[in-house]
């Protein structure tokens, strides 16, 4: 029983530990993509974009100012932050495209979320830039969420 | 530690010796037990109900798990809900339930029923129901809250409530549906409910995420709709509450949380708005006295959260406490927490059945913890407040068409015990120039204190009322934790989860209201935070013990690490900032002989460990914190307690962010606590 005990609190660490090891391998930022949220990884244009998507699909739940309800989490602030803290985009974008809306999920393309994900990195504070956000994953993989400024 | 653990090794060994043994008699005269006896309790080291007991207490006697050694608790089982649906599912709610070694759950996208071994985690059987289009439409999705458990001494059932609002009986042993209750199983809760649900049964708007309840052989059910800040219409169901029966699925009762006209409450909806007005429903958890047969249900808002101009009048019983017969179904007494409910301020969480005294006087209490951050302490038989509610003078807003109620009830006692209210005072002053800059994001709103009304949202301010309380504040479903020797209940709540309380009027494709909530078109978007962090100052987030026989709190502590945001934050370097607790609205806590014990709502990754969040144990007696245990994501549902074969589990949810669900459960390492 101790030496299952000892392996099921192996099996738990490893899982702790496990994306940390993956993340640490990950791939870099291209020499010349932004590394951060911080980099002004989105444009002013897009986040307008993604507001006039977030109103129309994602306030109802969330709601307009983004503090969410009841069984939709807050998509700013520390929890939000926290949540996302040291994870590339990409993770935020598959877990938003994979899910949501909940009643017809997949509903939302990868351009509809990545506007959305602008609009949300600006409601955090995450300074704008002169490009817009890709929406291809290998790009919003090398862009990390960083809770505060490098 | 462990010298001290040692000294009192023995002591535990026999306790749980005694407790499993009393399980083990318990279990012996189910078989025998008439019928709606009570063969499953905390006290015999079960968790047979959502909240343990259908009183809410959240309480076990269990005490091997104590202050020397919760930090050394080791995983025993993990259990993913992954694979329960068609995807991960990101927002794990369910509380499982253990009754006689076999744990039972709701879990997945499509809210199976999942029975577990409660020492290995091996699975015994899984239940799932596609619902198809109907499921897809449900206005509350995913795993829902929990299921209930009956016995009538020689039958075994779990019960529960799936997405598309269908009562389902299974045998517990097998989990087949059971072919007597209902048709085969099932009973269409669209159904049978004093009203004709629309558009049609597939996509008519009412459900439940709850866990249904069993009293004395009735199962109650609430009702559930999507959320209502921005409501399409202001006309839709009615969240009718109903009673089962458990051994049939025959409805024995239906109470009209809308009045009909003719019924006592109707005239409190002027113009007739009674009649198209919907929702108030009660979409968290239903509380049920067996000694007394008595039910107690927390009404949410009616149709509209933050608009009430389509439903002039107080709309009893919208927001209300309300008392019925078990049996009957028939209204014992209410009392209106919010007269015209425009706040959001549902009633989140299961009234706490209290057994106090008061000055001397023994009273059969009933606790109803709020967004509010204020707990209602009533008479559980009169209704009557346990201390004097004053009924106090509130602002009236601006919003067109609005009807305003010009005064709200406060209770004397206890305090809040959460902050509800906003002024200048509450912004961050780490620093002058972070206080500045709070400020200067506050000017974009209407601050006040509790019911400061929502007001119409302008482009050049204000662009809302920034409420704490309304929505996401104080406490919400978790609820709270009594300990039924002590008499003292327990909660964990938020002070810097804000709601903007701002009007607009919405496109008529989008909505047949006058006004909803949303921000003024061409408006700056200044958010409610400063480089990251809450505008408010910390802490963040409590833990709260309130002694019921004093109306007292008896001690706060922050709960939850400081957020990354915080800790790392460049103009706080070298400031020494104790330990802010976390903005979370949805911790829930399990109290047991000697702990309180609750999860961090939020991941943090401070340098010293790995990322992830704390399931942390607290002196229950002075709130010091004496262990704490890393996971892997925040606890998402309440802990829970149990034991099997003389050795005390703890489980616990965990789910959010990028971490699906999975059920994590603890106990000591082999040879310790015995």
């Amino acid at each position: 029983l101790s030496r299952a005990a000892r392996r099921a609190a192996f099996v738990f660490t490893a899982a702790i530990a496990l994306p940390l090891v993956i993340g640490a391998g990950r791939p870099r930022a291209r020499m010349s993509a932004p590394a951060t949220v911080w980099d002004s990884v989105y444009s002013p244009a897009q986040a307008s974009r993604g507001e006039s998507s977030y109103v129309k699909g994602c306030a109802r739940c969330h709601q307009a100012s983004l503090a969410g309800a009841d069984q939709s989490p807050p998509l700013t602030g520390s929890g939000f932050l926290g949540n996302w803290n040291g994870l590339p985009l990409s993770d935020l974008q598959d877990r938003i495209r994979t899910t949501m809306p909940s009643d017809s999920v997949g509903l939302y393309d990868r351009q509809f979320v990545t506007d959305v994900i602008a609009y949300i990195l600006k409601m955090n504070g995450f300074p704008a830039g002169a490009g817009d956000l890709s929406p291809e994953a290998d790009r919003l993989k090398a862009i990390m969420v960083q809770a505060t400024r490098p | 530690m462990s010298s001290v653990f040692r000294a009192i090794g023995w002591t535990h060994r026999y306790a749980l010796a005694l407790t499993v043994a009393g399980a083990a008699t318990a279990h012996a005269q189910r078989a025998a037990a008439p019928a709606g006896g009570k063969p499953f309790t905390t006290a015999a080291g079960e968790w047979p109900s959502y909240g343990g007991d259908t009183r809410g207490s959240r309480y076990s006697p269990l005490d091997q798990i104590g202050a020397a050694n919760f930090s050394s608790l080791e995983v025993a089982w993990r259990f993913k809900t992954d694979s329960l649906g068609p995807r991960p599912e990101f927002k794990l709610e369910s509380t499982p339930l253990v009754v006689g070694g076999v744990l039972y759950t709701t879990g997945g996208t499509n809210r199976a029923v999942v029975a577990l071994d409660a020492v290995t985690g091996a699975e015994r059987w899984i239940h799932r129901e596609d619902e198809g289009p109907r499921g897809a439409a449900a206005p509350r999705q995913l795993s829902g809250r929990g299921l209930a458990y009956w016995t009538d001494g020689r039958e075994e059932r779990i019960l529960y409530v799936t997405p598309g609002y269908r009562l389902i009986a299974l045998d517990a042993k097998t989990g087949k549906p059971v072919p007597g209750f209902g048709e085969n199983g099932v009973v269409d809760l669209k159904t049978d409910i004093d009203q004709t649900i629309l558009p049609d049964l597939v996509t008519g708007e009412i459900g439940f995420q709850g866990a249904p309840v069993v009293g004395r052989d009735v199962i109650v059910i609430g009702a559930a709709f999507r959320e209502g800040t921005a409501p399409r219409s202001y006309k839709n169901n009615k969240g009718y509450i109903r009673g089962y029966d458990a051994r049939t699925g025959k409805r024995l009762w239906t109470f009209h949380t809308v009045p009909q006209k003719g019924e006592p409450g109707y005239d409190s909806w002027l113009n007739g708005s009674a009649d198209y007005t919907g929702n108030t429903g009660v979409w968290s958890q239903v509380t049920i006295d067996e000694d007394l047969g008595l039910v107690y249900l927390p009404v949410e808002s009616p149709t509209g959260d933050y608009y009430g101009g389509h439903r002039p009048g107080n709309d009893l019983y919208g927001e209300s406490l309300v008392c019925l017969d078990l049996r009957t179904g028939a209204k014992k007494w209410h009392y209106q927490i919010v007269h015209h409910p425009i706040w959001d301020f549902d009633l989140a969480a299961a009234p706490v059945l209290a057994d106090i005294t008061v000055g001397g006087r023994a009273i059969k209490a009933v606790a109803a913890p709020t967004k509010q951050g204020i707990l209602y302490v009533f008479d559980r038989i009169t209704g009557a407040p346990v201390w004097p509610f004053v009924e106090t003078a509130v602002e009236k807003g601006d919003v067109p068409g609005e009807w305003y109620s010009p005064t709200q009830p406060i209770p004397s006692k206890p305090p809040a015990y959460a902050n509800n209210g906003t002024s200048l005072d509450d912004l961050i002053d780490f620093t002058p120039e972070l206080h500045a800059q709070a400020v200067a994001i506050a000017s974009h709103y209407k601050l006040g204190p509790i019911f400061t009304p929502p007001v119409v949202s302008k482009a050049e301010g204000p662009l809302g009322t920034l409420a704490r309380g309304p929505t996401n504040g104080g406490s919400n479903w978790p609820g709270g934790a009594f300990d039924p020797e002590t008499h003292v209940f327990y909660v964990a709540s938020s002070n810097a989860a804000p709601a903007l309380l701002g009007m607009v009027q919405p496109s008529k494709d989008r909505s047949d209201m006058d006004w909803v909530a949303g921000l003024a078109a061409g408006a700056t978007r200044p958010g409610f935070t400063v480089q990251g962090i809450p505008i408010f100052k910390p802490p963040y987030g409590t833990l709260t013990a309130i002694d019921l026989d004093k109306g007292e709190i008896a001690w706060q502590v922050p709960h939850g690490e400081t957020p990354d945001a915080v800790r790392n934050l460049e103009a706080l370097k070298g400031t020494n900032i104790p330990r802010t607790g976390q903005p979370g609205f949805v911790v829930g806590t399990l109290v047991t002989k000697t702990l309180v014990i609750a999860g961090d709502p939020q991941v943090t990754t401070p340098p010293t460990r790995p990322r992830g969040a704390m399931l942390r144990a607290y002196d229950k007696k002075t709130g010091a914190q004496v262990g704490e245990v890393l996971l892997p994501a925040p606890v998402s549902a309440s802990p829970m307690t149990y034991a099997v074969n003389g050795r005390q589990f703890i489980v616990v949810a965990v789910s959010g962010g990028p971490y699906s669900g999975e059920f994590i459960a603890l106990r000591l390492p082999a040879g310790e606590g015995r």
